[in-house]
């Protein structure tokens, strides 16, 4: 009863055609970015001060959870928009993200290669040598990451105008494949390192410590500044907002639109004068533009470190492939609601486990939880999609249709 | 409705001497027809008579061995689908082909598409398209400022979307679907897929509308309002209107001019009262008694 469109009335295009169509889900939204950027700082702030929650566990969840949700939330956007609304599968996402992890990476760097030559006792000298200064702003980064993978995920969707379905998820398998190849065998990826490791390098933003840290002098003494999780936090989360809009935004105007016509019927779609390659390749660049930067922001503020044939490996593929498919297909929402449910449910059995075993006094330990962890996880995704194949954002969607006569009966 | 009473333009679509082949099939044979500006054309025919094809043709899906087609005076190229519809093409389909993910007005408004270019690409069409040179340079700086415009939906970009959600709405209330606007065209009873499909082509204003089978699988009812549509739409836009129809009775009361065909060769042209009585249409549709079959028996 409350949560209905009565009393609403437009009376212009303009309104009719914003984003929501209800004046209770707009202020549900508000409410849910004013907790994400303002209750959740604050609060563990002076939860923290209060003494009721320790410091470690506050930077627990901000380092472990909360980061890995914001850069699984852009992940399954991107991905989202290939497969949801474009109908082009792909399994290439984790490489596309490394992409956008060695790409932060290198620029952060400034582009290094290395000369060698003979010194005057015969031995090889390398050295690296910068092509462009280094970029220090974390932000600049990620859209750096963003349009080079763009660029990359073009090249492989070239041939997704010929190949349709799920011998396009083999031709982007490929991509995954020769994408992670080069992470452990291109040397100049990663600087020439023999571990293949890429670390990222002090970056601030603003005059704060991002990555890194910093030694300054404070009144005679040598202080070492280490970043707050929260400046991580509140700039993941700004970044991910900001460019979920902008999905939404692409998917309701004439560009989601022609996505959505060649996923539903590309013969039609052409008809209408949809060009199929064109349309197809924008959706792929889009789509590569979102996990770039999630991948840089994996890089850049989730890991600080990473080995690229381990961090995005295909097992990272299929886990965005499922957020989006248990969060439903062609939803915004359901790209957020997938990546909480994949990232936050093993966090939780974890948790829970041991717990749940103390209090039938049967000893969990770390293997344990590790197999029933997947046991219950697996179930979890099966029970899911027998009972809603269109994903959580289709439950959400029921959800809302009951509200709007609740507590009536009809 | 008085065929002597209407007047037609010059001809739109000239067809010369088609042939169609798949491999070692013929799909349509050396057939030739001219479709005026503002007529109502039938193509007729038994099944597998290759009228489907034609409009395939005609649409640039399929690429005739032998044949030219002029179209607006100009001898066409060998198109593309996509390129047929920037000429103004549109096209129904026998087994409706809705996006059936999307809402009718979603439906109706994608097919808007050709029509929105963004204000930066207009000013490029007007302005710098002509020029040598700078139009290369120019271009993908301007398809960008779009896409920017776009995907923050914001300004000049809001009000194009305005402005055709306004020529959408009108298509909706000449079809008189306002009240299906929201429902996903899944859901919707199949005579009003059919109308909305209607609608999604009419949203594109096209010069020359192909129809095919508009009419299949209604009711009388539903028949009729689609007829009435058909008409409606040919007299207040003038849009030329080309239809394939097994409905005899619809096609006599409504067309204006009708092309027979049998296993791809054209073997009738006229009005529909000089089509409904030639021998050769009579016996493509009942079938002749061959004379060696009376023989025999």
């Amino acid at each position: 009863m409350f949560y209905r469109e009565a009393g609403q009335f437009y009376t212009s295009y303009a309104k009719d055609q914003g984003i929501f169509q209800l004046r209770q889900d707009k202020y549900g939204l508000w409410g849910i970015l004013f907790i994400a950027f303002i209750v959740v700082p604050v609060g563990l702030y002076l939860l923290v001060q209060g003494g009721l929650m320790a410091a470690s566990t506050k930077d627990y969840l901000y380092n472990s959870i909360f980061l890995l949700l914001l850069v699984n939330s852009m992940a399954a956007l991107g991905l989202n928009i290939l497969t949801g609304y474009c109908g082009q599968i792909s399994l290439g996402t984790a490489a596309f993200m490394g992409v956008g992890a060695f790409t932060a990476f290198k620029f952060s760097t400034g582009l290094n290669y290395r000369i060698q030559h003979e010194d005057d006792a015969g031995e090889l000298v390398s050295q690296l040598v910068p092509l462009l200064p280094a970029i220090d702003n974390p932000i600049l980064l990620v859209l750096i990451a963003g349009f080079v993978t763009a660029i990359v995920g073009v090249i492989f969707g070239l041939p997704s105008l010929r190949i349709k379905g799920f011998y396009l998820a083999v031709a982007t398998l490929a991509a995954q494949f020769f994408l992670v190849w080069c992470f452990s065998r291109v040397e100049w990826l990663y600087d020439y390192v023999s571990s293949s490791t890429i670390q990222i390098p002090p970056l601030k933003l603003f005059g704060l410590v991002v990555t890194g840290s910093e030694t300054v002098m404070r009144d005679g003494q040598a202080v070492t500044i280490y970043p707050a999780a929260e400046t991580k936090y509140l700039i993941c989360l700004s970044l991910v907002v900001f460019f979920a809009f902008i999905a939404k935004n692409m998917v309701r105007g004439r560009i989601g639109r022609a996505w959505m016509a060649i996923r539903d019927m590309d013969i039609a779609a052409q008809l209408i004068g949809i060009r199929p390659l064109a349309t197809k390749l924008l959706a792929f660049a889009v789509s590569s533009f979102f996990c770039g930067m999630a991948g840089a922001m994996s890089l850049i503020f989730y890991l600080g470190a990473l080995e690229g044939a381990e961090a995005f490996n295909i097992n990272e593929s299929f886990s965005v492939l499922f957020m989006v498919i248990i969060g439903g297909l062609g939803s915004i929402t359901g790209s957020f609601l997938g990546a909480a449910f994949i990232t936050l449910i093993p966090i939780f059995l974890v948790v829970s486990l041991p717990w749940l075993g103390g209090q039938f006094g049967i000893p969990v330990d770390a293997a344990v939880v590790e197999h029933f962890q997947f046991m219950i996880f697996g179930a979890l995704i099966i029970i899911f999609l027998i009972m809603e194949p269109l994903g959580l954002a289709r439950l959400w969607q029921i959800g809302k249709e009951r509200l709007r006569q609740w507590p009536f009966p009809y | 409705m008085k065929h002597a009473e209407r007047t037609f333009g010059d001809t739109l679509l000239k067809v010369d001497n088609i042939t169609l082949r798949f491999g070692g099939v013929k799909a349509i044979t050396d057939v030739s027809f001219e479709i005026r500006e503002k007529q109502i054309f039938a193509i007729i025919g038994p099944n597998g008579a290759g009228k489907t094809s034609m409009l395939n043709v005609i649409n640039g899906f399929y690429h005739p061995q032998e044949g030219t087609i002029t179209y607006k005076g100009n001898p066409r190229h060998q198109m593309k689908p996509h390129e047929a519809a920037e000429t103004g093409i549109a096209r129904t389909f026998q087994n409706v082909a809705l996006f059936r993910g999307m809402s009718t007005l979603d439906n109706v408004m994608t097919g808007r598409l050709l029509k929105m270019s963004g204000p930066s690409m207009r000013y490029y069409h007007n302005k710098l398209a002509n020029m040598p040179v700078i139009n290369y340079l120019t271009y993908p700086a301007m398809w960008f400022g779009d896409f920017l415009l776009d995907s923050l939906y914001w300004g000049p970009y809001q009000k194009e979307e305005v402005a055709h959600r306004k020529a959408a709405e009108e298509v909706i209330d000449f079809l008189e679907i306002q009240s299906i606007r929201r429902t996903p065209v899944g859901r919707l009873p199949y005579g009003l897929q059919k109308r909305v499909e209607l609608g999604r082509a009419l949203a594109m204003e096209p010069d020359l509308l192909l129809l095919d089978e508009p009419m299949a699988g209604m009711n009388l009812e539903e028949k009729e309002d689609m007829c009435r549509f058909v008409i409606d739409v040919n007299d207040e836009f003038g849009t030329t209107i080309a239809l394939i129809e097994h409905d005899m009775g619809v096609v006599m009361d409504i067309s204006d001019h009708v092309v027979v065909l049998n296993y791809g060769r054209k073997i009738s042209e006229g009005t529909p009262a000089v089509v409904q009585a030639d021998q050769d249409v009579i016996d493509a549709y009942l079938g002749v008694a061959h004379e060696e079959d009376l023989i025999e028996t």
